[in-house]
This record gives structure tokens, C-alpha cells and sequence, in this order.
């Protein structure tokens, strides 16, 4: 039973860490869950889960607070469980590093799907980053030391920067990555404000490497920022 | 502006000259030094009407007239007499002087006239733009109130929907058997269905809770009113609350032989029910909760229902009363209790207002705990005959 993946439920809401208790118990997962985060705190500390689900609002430390800490010590997978109305905290979560985000109501199917999505990537991330020349991630190969990009089996043109915000999209991949954190990591931190610049550089990008007008590779998050899927 | 100035002139001239005039008439009775105050008194008059030039100008032809006229030999501009040439020089000094000196007072009075209005103007704008202002203050203070009653009724319905929403997604995913098929055991199959249950009762009490406030905050909370009996209501309360006290105590002190009242029966029984289920819900299991019944004056009967709990912070004492507002959850108490829609307390506030009673909170007996406390009048027995009440609510209803 220890292959089982283990998932920390943080839920001030009894009624629903009861359900997700269940519902992820029933698809193959070990639940625990904590009423606020300070004991989510002490429970991922006790038990060490690979994923972790919170609810934003919480008495005592909040989820934001519950990211931060989290963050400070692990790169355990986040998904944030945020209602209509919180997208601040939202974005603050994800900014704080959260992974992904729920909005409530939701179905299992989605949460399950993220969760899923969450736990993959965090199995490929740890590949060891200095050593590798290489990324493949489903329609992208990428040379990182001739710089070299394959679409689909076809070789595309980037610009520098291009390049870069590419690569950071495929090592990414799946997670919901906020315009800050992307400007943060590609412009540095004086041009975090600047999201025309990421806009005028994702829509070069797409026009790059999209097949069609609706972008399958590059997805829009509205008001937060991007979720980059590698396709198949 | 000219013309006015130029009217002072003309009118220098003229009563100086009517003065002169009169005085000449009726010259055999006066003496110069009359005629000199008179003609003073018009230099003076030109000065304050219309400034100092105007006056300078009466002066002076004050002087030439006083020489003329009254001054011997008469009808000359020459003089015989030494002392009144000093007369005729101190008459043009004093005339000069006083023209001069009120003509500069009506100058500092039209200024500071000037003056007023400004402030008075500046007053005004300031008072506008502060109503402005506070206006704008009140506007953005009941936006602020706005939302966060919004966010509050949408946590309410959201957090329900939630956990209905995942338990029969969860149950249909098993139906549908999607990508990874999954068999809920027997158990956790029930636990989704109870989920949706309980939390579908709980979203249809939250509704009804917003309807009966929106009712009471309309003013259209129609209160059936008629003669009951204290110890039913209390009875009736007790006995729906019966699931919830189970695990507490309880203790009735209802004074013997209380007057009747003359209430919507089912709504008092409702805010004793309301007052009962909190006392359950924030008090430790094993504790006691007391109903307490007693006359409070000649027309008067209080009732209260105290438990053993945390107690309530005084500041938030009045608060708790507000719609929305959760001591547990909004008012900084951190210990982990379970919360109510917020609603229960204001209702309970407005159905006892309106049959013109008073709802307070104290702390319980030797300060622990918390004791809601209200009153309701008996009722006015000369309206109506209790069995006419009872038999006409009867028939109506």
C-alpha cells in the first residue's frame, strides 16, 4: 500500500475534506486531511504526502501563509481550491509557488485531472538540470546547447528571448504559471508590471509554433497568466 | 461705478448749498459757530455716503459758502475780522479732516464687507465640499458593508455546492466508469449521498434564513399575535431542539403563574429555538443550558437562555446581532467551533422588535458563559378579549 501516492487535504470545511477523503481514496490515493493550515503545516512535516490540496480561506494560517511555508521547506505539489471572487489570493498563491488552482464548485474529474497533472510533473522535474543538453516533452525537442527547436518533427526559428520563454514554458509544463512569475524569471524583477511585453512575446510564440488560430500549446488563463501543454 | 462717484460730486455741491440756503432763511437766529456745525454735518453726511474726494469737495465749498454768506462783510469772499479768518481756517481744517477720516472708515468698512463675503464664500465652498466628501465617505462605507454581505452569502451557498457538487461527481464517475473505473464500497457510496443530504437541508435553511430577514428588514414580518402561554412556547422550542441537546443538560426555570402574552407564538417559540440551538452548538457536551422565565415588571415577561461556553467578548455583544456576522468565524476567535449561517440571532433580533421587546447579552451566572436575554410586553388586554383573539386567529388562519 506505501506505492500508493499520498494527498494532504487542507479544508476549514468538514463536509468537503469528508468527500474528497473518499473520492480520492476510492481512485488509488492515501488522504489525510487538517482543518486549517497550521495543522495541514504539521501534518506534511508528520507524514510527508506528495501533493497537497488547500482551501485559501482558513482560520488560523490561511493557505496563502500554508504556500509560503510550504515552499520555504518543499517542492511538494500545490493545488489551491479558490471560490469566484478570490482571484487575488489566487494569484497570490500561485505567485507564492502554488502549482495549480480548483474553483469551486467543482467535479472530481477536474480535481482529479489536476491532481493527476501535478503528480507527473513532479516525477519528471527532478531530472538532473545541469547535466542535461536535451528537453523532450511531447511535441517539442529541444537542443538547449545548439538552441534548436523541433515542432511536431519540424525545425522553427526563435529569437533569443522566444527561446527562453519556450524553454521555460516546456520545463513548466502543465503548471499554471502567473504573467509575474514569467516576467520575473525571463525580464527580471524591474519589469514584473510589464505584462503588454509578455503578451507581444507569447503571441510571436504562437504564431511560431500553434498549428491552428486557437492555441493548443500556449494556454490563456484569464487575468492570471499561462498553462503550457506540450501535446502528446 | 463712474456715475456713482460722480452723483457723490453733484450731491457735495448741492446740500451744501441747500443747507446754505436754509440756514440764510432763517440766518437772523443762528450764529456762525451753528452755521459752521451745520455745514460740518454735511461734509460729514457726503463722507459716509460717498467717500472721501466727494467730502474734500463739500469742504470746500463749505468754506467758500460759510465766507459768503455768514462770515461779515457778507456777501464777499474778503474777511474783516482776524479771528474769523482763524475761525474760517479751523472751520476747513476740522471739515478736511472729518470728511477725510470717515471717508477712510466707510472705505475699511466697505472692505472688510468685502472681506466677509469672501469668508462666508469660502465657508460655503468648504461646507460643500466636505458634504461632498461625506457623502462620498457613506456611499463608499455602505458599498463596503454591500460586498461584504455578498461575499458572506456567497461563501454560504458556494461552500454547500461544493461538497454537493464533489460527492455526485464522484457517485456519477462511478456510474459512467470514465478513464479509471473505480467500485465505491457500500460505505462510502452512503457517505457521498449523506454529504449531498445534509449540506442540500443546509443550503435550504440558508435560503430560508435570507428570506425571513429579508422579510423582517422589509417590515413585512406578519405577526400573528394572539393570547399563549409561556411555558407552551417554551415547550414547543425544547421539543424540536431535543436532537441537538441531547448531549447537553438542560435546566428550566420558568416562574409559576405567568401572565399570558399576546404573541406570534410560533415565532417566539422560534427565537427560543434559535437562542437554545446556539447555546448547544458553542457550549462544551456535558453542560448545562438554562431557560430562564420570569415577570420583569406590571407588563412585562424575560426570558433567557444561558449555557456554559467560551462567552462572548463584550465588544462583540452587540455585533453578533448584526446579519451575516460570526463571533466564531469574523470576530478573531480562534478557537476551531462550528459556525452558523450568521443569520439566527438577527432574526431572533427582529421577531422580537418587532413585538416591541428588547434582545441583549450578558454573561452567564458567576460572569461564565453566555446569557441571551429578551422581553417581551404582555400585551394590551383592553384591544382585545383573550378567548376573542384566540377564537378569531382560529377561524382567520
Amino acid at each position: 500500500m506505501s506505492d500508493q501516492p499520498r494527498i494532504l487535504v487542507v479544508d476549514d470545511e468538514p463536509q468537503l475534506t469528508r468527500v474528497l477523503r473518499t473520492g480520492l481514496k476510492s481512485h488509488g490515493y492515501e488522504v489525510r486531511a487538517a482543518a486549517d493550515g497550521l495543522a495541514g503545516f504539521e501534518a506534511f512535516n508528520d507524514w510527508h504526502p506528495d501533493l497537497v490540496i488547500t482551501d485559501l480561506a482558513m482560520p488560523n494560517v490561511d493557505g496563502l501563509d500554508l504556500c509560503r511555508r510550504l515552499r520555504a521547506i518543499s517542492q511538494v505539489p500545490i493545488i489551491v481550491l479558490s471560490a469566484k471572487g478570490e482571484e487575488k489570493t489566487k494569484v497570490e498563491a500561485l505567485d507564492l509557488g502554488a502549482d495549480d488552482f480548483v474553483t469551486k464548485p467543482f467535479g472530481i474529474d477536474e480535481l482529479l485531472a489536476r491532481v493527476r497533472a501535478s503528480l507527473r510533473r513532479a516525477k519528471t522535474a527532478p531530472m538532473n538540470e545541469a547535466t542535461q543538453t536535451t528537453l523532450d516533452s511531447g511535441d517539442f525537442h529541444v537542443d538547449l546547447e545548439t538552441r534548436e527547436i523541433m515542432v511536431r518533427g519540424k525545425a522553427i526559428h526563435l529569437t533569443p528571448k522566444e527561446f527562453d520563454l519556450l524553454v521555460y514554458f516546456i520545463k513548466h509544463s502543465g503548471k499554471v504559471l502567473t504573467h509575474r512569475t514569467l516576467l520575473a524569471a525571463l525580464w527580471g524583477g524591474n519589469y514584473v508590471e510589464q505584462n503588454e511585453y509578455l503578451r507581444v512575446f507569447v503571441g510571436n510564440l504562437r504564431r511560431k509554433i500553434e498549428p491552428d488560430a486557437t492555441p493548443r500549446y500556449i494556454l490563456t488563463e484569464p487575468w492570471i497568466g499561462y498553462r503550457f501543454d506540450p501535446g502528446q | 461705478m463712474a456715475q456713482r462717484s460722480y452723483n457723490g460730486y453733484v450731491v457735495a455741491v448741492l446740500s451744501v448749498g441747500l443747507s446754505t440756503l436754509v440756514l440764510k432763511i432763517i440766518g437772523s437766529h443762528v450764529n456762525a459757530a451753528t452755521v459752521s456745525l451745520a455745514l460740518l454735518l454735511n461734509v460729514l453726511f457726503i463722507a459716509t455716503r460717498w467717500g472721501s474726494l466727494p467730502a474734500l469737495l463739500a469742504s470746500i465749498v463749505a468754506m467758500l459758502c460759510f465766507n459768503f454768506f455768514f462770515l461779515p462783510p457778507f456777501g464777499t469772499f474778503t474777511i474783516a475780522a482776524t479771528d474769523n479768518w482763524i475761525a474760517l481756517l479751523a472751520f476747513l481744517i476740522t471739515a478736511v479732516t472729518a470728511g477725510q477720516l470717515s471717508g477712510r472708515a466707510k472705505r475699511r468698512a466697505e472692505e472688510a464687507e468685502v472681506g466677509r463675503r469672501e469668508i462666508e464664500r469660502l465657508y460655503a465652498e468648504l461646507r460643500d465640499a466636505f458634504q461632498r466628501a461625506s457623502h462620498a465617505e457613506a456611499l463608499r462605507q455602505s458599498e463596503k458593508l454591500k460586498s461584504a454581505l455578498l461575499d458572506a452569502v456567497t461563501h454560504d451557498l458556494r461552500t454547500p455546492l461544493t461538497s454537493i457538487k464533489a460527492s455526485i461527481t464522484t457517485l456519477l464517475d462511478e456510474i459512467r466508469g470514465g478513464e479509471s473505473p473505480v467500485a465505491l464500497d457500500r460505505e462510502s457510496r452512503v457517505e457521498m449521498m449523506e454529504v449531498i443530504d445534509e449540506e442540500s437541508d443546509r443550503l435550504s435553511r440558508f435560503i430560508n434564513g435570507l428570506i425571513e430577514l429579508a422579510r423582517i428588514e422589509a417590515g413585512e414580518l406578519q405577526l400573528r399575535r394572539r393570547w399563549g402561554v409561556v411555558e407552551e412556547i417554551i415547550s414547543t422550542a425544547l421539543q424540536r431542539a431535543e436532537p441537538i441537546t441531547r448531549n447537553h443538560g438542560v435546566d428550566l426555570q420558568v416562574e409559576k403563574e405567568l401572565p399570558a402574552v399576546r404573541v406570534d407564538e410560533r415565532a417566539v417559540s422560534e427565537v427560543v429555538y434559535t437562542l437554545i440551538d446556539n447555546a448547544a452548538k458553542f457550549s462544551p457536551k456535558g453542560s448545562t443550558i438554562r431557560l430562564i422565565a420570569r415577570r420583569a415588571g406590571e407588563e412585562l415577561i424575560q426570558m433567557a437562555v444561558e449555557d456554559e461556553g467560551p462567552g462572548i467578548a463584550n465588544d462583540l455583544r452587540e455585533r453578533v446581532f448584526d446579519k451575516f456576522f460570526r463571533a466564531t468565524r469574523d470576530g478573531d476567535v480562534t478557537t476551531r467551533q462550528p459556525s452558523g449561517t450568521g443569520m439566527g440571532l438577527a432574526i431572533a433580533k427582529g421577531i422580537v422588535e418587532a413585538h416591541e421587546g428588547r434582545i441583549w447579552i450578558e454573561s452567564g451566572e458567576g460572569g461564565r458563559g453566555t446569557r441571551v436575554v429578551f422581553t417581551l410586553p404582555t400585551g394590551d388586554e383592553d384591544v382585545e378579549a383573550p378567548v376573542h383573539a384566540a377564537a378569531r386567529s382560529e377561524n382567520y388562519v
